[in-house]
């Protein structure tokens, strides 16, 4: 793309590109549902098999598939393949339209390409996402209150705890690579777009389809099987499956969409001068994340694929009286299951040791260590899998093959750890919420990883396994960790996306509220795992009582801490101080195009010259 | 820290490389579907859970086998040919002939339309239902797969043939070789489908 | 570790900083090993097997092996946590030491926690052996283990089935494990075993009871409506009352 140039749009007559929103999709999608929903119900032969389901698994996903096709199109999705196809290439001023030139408000509401625009986009819907799985998580608690359970019907409680894992995965997932990996990005390598602007908002845009078979499944029965969905249990599972299934497909293609078009924007289009030693490490836990989600989710999406396979058409992938495989399920599940959590974890730690030299003052300690520990672990992440499978006995003598895979991930790991450490060593601590995040990444993660030892012991895990010290722990990895990581990330990449800085009172009682929460309920969960309480149950033994109260108590602190976070993200969106041009004093690219960021970012492009984490070294 | 250079317009190479990775990564991500099918496909083999591999016969049906080796490698063939086809207008745009393009792109465009017909064709005179084992359910698998290859390879190569005549490609050609790329995953995929299916 | 970061300083052990973070390395340590230990040996369930007394030693091994790590990381935050705070909306001046790698400290970090991971595998390994063993006595009673939703049924060699599990103390046991419908899995809690009871196969476990008393066998797989309900009890008696409920149990199941 060229430079802005100020021509007008030019429409002759209102093109079909322009009539395109969020609303046309809407309409186009619950109009193509409905009308293939009544299609279905006409035609569809009735089931002459014993299985009882299948013609209204066939319906549902049929009117699933029809609301995914006629919201793409409404979206406009399509214009741009049919153009190609037709041989009329999008024009410069179409593109520049696509881009949201001029736009205001409503380039939110369209398949605008533009990257900071999707960025914005990611942030509101990674905030929505965490609202409802946070308020799932809060309705597991409250229910998990008393140990008869109660309030909660058993077939809801599964459905909540179904909803709420899968739900949060993905909100983790997007959390980091999702709103910052669009909008910062692209400015810190020096770039004036993603390498592919619309694979850009179509990555945004499958996400907000998915969506909506999710929340339609809520009232065909839910997802009442863990946000695993182990078959054959997800079989026989009422028709809310579906829904799920129909959720996980899309968005693994989001995943695998916005996967290439991030990877292909790092290596190719980085600033003149910004070698692989220069390129900040931020950028390097981005493309492991979504590198490594290549090669995984497309497993995912097999799985699903095959599940939906059974439940419609009656094959034998999982079924075993047909010669299907439960095992193979898990297999399948847990190949795209491991390298996930690390999908989630690598950009939320790459964002902390982003900020550390920042508000340490320090360079980076050992740049190329950052850089092993991420690839160490990205490699390691896909050999892993079956320790999740120790207790399974698909394969009991792989046992001590995984436990070898899975011990080893410790040594990359542990060189996160040291980059931390030794960058903080000596620094000038600035005191902001970023900063006391990384100490608590240190903490949580610490935690995380040395129970996650003992997890990785087959005879260890054999207690352990299916209890809620699992639970626990992979709270600890991935909220401890990750999510510490991403809410330090928008504090600190808050002027550079609203040009206002975050209220930083409201940043630190959410910060301290959210943590001490966090480790109440979390070191209180460990405790009745030990004790011998299994996940996932709506009803425990009155000797669990006590550890879970503490749990429920210390979810009710972790609550109120991110509501005062969401307030303090209003209120400073809205009002708060206008930030300086580069508040933080760092030397990554982002902080070079001020607030408003024009269209294509920079009028001419850098060259960098310098490392990024040039602190206390001669000033270039 | 850094010094700013003045904007250019991007050559046409810039951006063709660019779009060649993208493709790439996007087959990486297509490549581990297949290959997580050829997964499914030796783990149930290997199981033979409750001998529903290839289900013996009943009073209900004879004896499942495995289809004659035929059906998977004439798909295959199908697409080598309009691979090479491809090829062959490939080279013809690097050579400047833009008959040759258009002729080579065309007869690609008439093969995967043979090899829609001829698939689906296989799909539907299957001689099985689906609830025939775990062998039928990997047929259905990879026979639907290459069905949506094919679908894709419809639409590219319908594109491609468009352009062409179009004299797009006249000034450069990246799109050309990209849409090689695919006819080439595309036989490798579908290969890769017929080996399994023959029942090595 | 810490210490060797400033290494062209001739006497860099002496700088008040590296004294102070060797102190707190070595408090942190104990407090860490010592307060996980605890925190393990306190909640963790009261052992009914040598299998499960493995599993607790172990525990406290790597907990104990990974303090020193937990400890040095803890020890360097505190020290720079209590030093050189800036408050404020400006930054303060950079730093004034300017390591941006230390060959040493790298390489020394990394063996350290190659040898620990390799400690960990190695203790896992041997613990691993001495568990299967169990599987492989010949002396051992062998039950079939069937679940489904949302229950469990036991059978015995001699006819006998129950509901709740009935095992002589110290004498090895064998549980064969399958399903009739849906993934469960099979844990005693107290005992340190688990195994999922999957549709279509048969897994294995094995362990030697050694306390006489009632323990507790849940299910550790979702498995629909009634998951959490399905849990039941495991008696341990003393081979005597153990062989009369045997026979008395398989009269039972004869005469209905």
């Amino acid at each position: 793309m060229t430079t802005v140039m100020s021509k007008p749009v030019s429409a002759p007559g209102k093109s079909i590109i322009e009539k395109l929103n969020f609303f046309t999709a809407l309409a186009l999608g619950a109009l193509s549902a409905i009308v293939v929903w009544r299609l279905a119900l006409q035609f569809l032969p009735q089931d002459t098999e014993v299985r009882l389901f299948t013609r209204e698994d066939k319906i549902t996903l049929l009117s699933m598939t029809a609301w995914f096709v006629g919201f793409m199109t409404g979206i406009g999705a399509l214009v741009g393949p049919f153009r190609w196809l037709m041989g009329k290439d999008l024009t410069h001023e179409e593109n520049m339209f696509l881009a949201g030139k001029d736009m205001g408000v409503k380039r939110y509401f369209r398949y605008t390409t533009d990257h900071k625009v999707v960025g914005i986009q990611y942030l509101v819907i990674t905030m929505l996402i965490f609202g409802i799985g946070g308020i799932l998580a809060m309705l597991i608690r409250t229910n998990l209150g008393t140990p008869e359970g109660g309030w909660i019907h058993p077939q809801a409680y599964n459905s909540i705890v179904g909803t709420h894992g899968i739900v949060m995965i993905v909100g983790t997932i997007i959390m980091v690579t999702g709103p910052f990996g669009n909008f910062i990005m692209p400015i810190m390598i020096g770039a004036r777009d993603m390498a592919f602007p619309r694979l850009n908002a179509l990555s945004f845009w499958l996400i907000v389809a998915a969506a909506v078979p999710l929340l339609w499944g809520q009232f065909l029965g839910g997802i009442s099987t863990g946000w695993t969905a182990y078959n054959p249990l997800a079989s026989q599972a009422p028709l809310g499956m579906d829904g799920y299934i129909m959720f996980i497909c899309i968005f693994a293609i989001s995943t695998m969409v916005a996967g290439a078009n991030i990877t292909t924007t790092v290596v190719k289009m980085r600033a003149k001068g910004m070698t692989w030693n220069r390129t900040p490490i931020f950028i390097y836990g981005v493309v492991a994340s979504v590198a490594l989600a290549l090669p995984a989710f497309p497993v995912f999406f097999l799985s699903q694929v095959l599940s939906a396979m059974d439940r419609a058409l009656d094959t034998s992938f999982y079924n075993t009286a047909g010669g299907g495989s439960g095992w193979l399920y898990e297999n399948l599940f847990w190949i795209m299951g491991h390298p996930e959590v690390y999908v989630i974890l690598i950009p939320a730690v790459a964002a902390l040791m982003e900020m550390a030299p920042v508000f340490t003052r320090n360079p980076l300690f050992s740049f190329n260590v950052a850089i092993m520990g991420i690839a160490g672990i990205s490699g390691l992440s896909i050999l892993v899998w079956a320790h999740h499978m120790y207790m399974s006995g698909w394969a009991p003598l792989l046992n001590t093959p995984f436990m070898l895979t899975t011990e080893l991930i410790s040594i990359p790991t542990g060189m996160l750890f040291l980059v931390l450490v030794g960058t903080l060593w000596r620094g000038r601590l600035w005191m902001t919420m970023p900063t006391m995040s990384i100490f608590a990444l240190l903490w949580n993660f610490m935690i995380g990883g040395i129970t996650g030892i003992y997890l990785s012991d087959v005879p260890a895990d054999a207690f352990l396994h299916g209890s809620m010290y699992v639970t626990a722990h992979f709270h600890y990895t991935l909220m401890g960790a990750g999510l510490t990581g991403a809410l330090a990330a928008l504090v600190y990449w808050f002027p550079a996306m609203t040009g206002r800085m975050f209220d930083k009172k409201l940043s630190w009682i959410s910060f301290w509220m959210v943590q001490i929460g966090f480790n109440i309920a979390f070191i209180g969960m460990f405790t009745v795992g030990l004790a011998g309480q299994p996940r996932r149950v709506e009803a425990y033994a009155s000797t669990f009582n006590t550890g879970n109260m503490i749990t429920t108590g210390g979810a009710y602190l972790i609550m109120t801490g991110m509501l005062v976070l969401l307030y303090g993200v209003i209120s400073s969106w809205r009002s708060g101080v206008i930030a300086p041009k580069n508040p933080w004093q760092a030397k990554t690219l982002e902080w070079t195009v001020g607030y408003p960021v024009p269209l294509e970012n920079f009028d001419v492009l850098p060259v960098v010259t310098s490392d990024p984490y040039g602190y206390g070294k001669a000033k270039s | 820290m850094s010094v700013e250079t003045h904007a250019h317009h991007e050559h046409p190479d810039v951006v063709g490389s660019r779009n060649r990775l993208g493709v790439v990564l996007l087959l990486v991500a297509d490549i581990a579907f297949a290959l997580s099918m050829i997964f499914v496909y030796f783990y149930l083999r290997q199981q033979n859970v409750n001998d529903m591999w290839l289900p013996a016969a009943t009073s209900e049906h004879p004896a499942i086998t495995p289809l004659a080796s035929g059906a998977g490698w004439t798909v295959t063939a199908i697409a080598a040919f309009g691979l090479l086809a491809h090829f062959y207008g490939l080279k013809g745009v690097r050579a400047g002939n833009q008959t040759q393009l258009k002729l080579g792109s065309l007869v690609a465009l008439v093969a995967s339309i043979a090899a829609i017909v001829y698939q689906f064709n296989t799909i539907a005179t299957a001689p099985f239902t689906f609830s025939d084992g775990a062998y039928v359910s990997c047929f259905y698998m990879f026979a639907i797969l290459n069905f949506v290859h094919i679908m894709l390879t419809i639409f590219i190569s319908l594109g491609n043939w468009n352009r062409a005549r179009l004299g797009i490609y006249k000034s450069d050609h990246w799109h050309v070789d990209i849409v090689n790329v695919w006819w080439v995953w595309m036989v490798v995929s579908s290969l890769l489908g017929a080996f399994a299916l023959s029942h090595p | 570790m810490s210490e060797q970061m400033t290494p062209q300083t001739p006497q860099w052990w002496k700088k008040p900083d590296v004294k102070k973070t060797a102190i707190l390395w070595a408090i942190c340590t104990v407090v860490i090993g010592y307060g996980g230990a605890q925190f393990n040996i306190r909640n963790i369930v009261s052992p009914a097997s040598l299998t499960m007394s493995g599993v607790i030693d172990l525990m406290q091994i790597f907990t104990w092996a990974s303090a020193p790590v937990a400890g040095l990381v803890a020890a360097i935050c505190l020290t720079v946590l209590t030093s050189k705070r800036h408050y404020g909306d400006n930054p303060p001046a950079d730093a004034d030491h300017e390591i941006a790698n230390s060959p040493r400290v790298v390489g020394l970090w990394i063996v350290v926690s190659s040898v620990l991971c390799l400690f960990a595998l190695v203790a896992g390994f041997i613990v691993i052996q001495k568990d299967s063993a169990e599987l492989l006595d010949s002396d051992a009673i062998q039950l079939n283990v069937t679940g489904q939703q949302w229950l469990w049924s036991i059978d015995y060699p001699n006819g006998a089935r129950s509901e709740d599990v009935y095992l002589p103390v110290n004498k090895p046991v064998v549980f064969h494990v399958t399903s009739v419908d849906v993934k469960h899995s099979f844990w005693i809690v107290q005992m340190g075993i688990k195994i999922d009871a999957n549709p279509g196969y048969t897994t294995e476990t094995a362990v030697t009871p050694n306390k006489i008393g009632v323990f507790d066998l849940r299910c550790a797989e979702l498995c629909g409506l009634l998951h959490a309900y399905m849990q039941t009890k495991v008696h341990v008696v003393s081979q005597a009352d153990y062989d009369a409920w045997l026979n008395n149990h398989a009269a039972i199941e004869k005469g209905a």
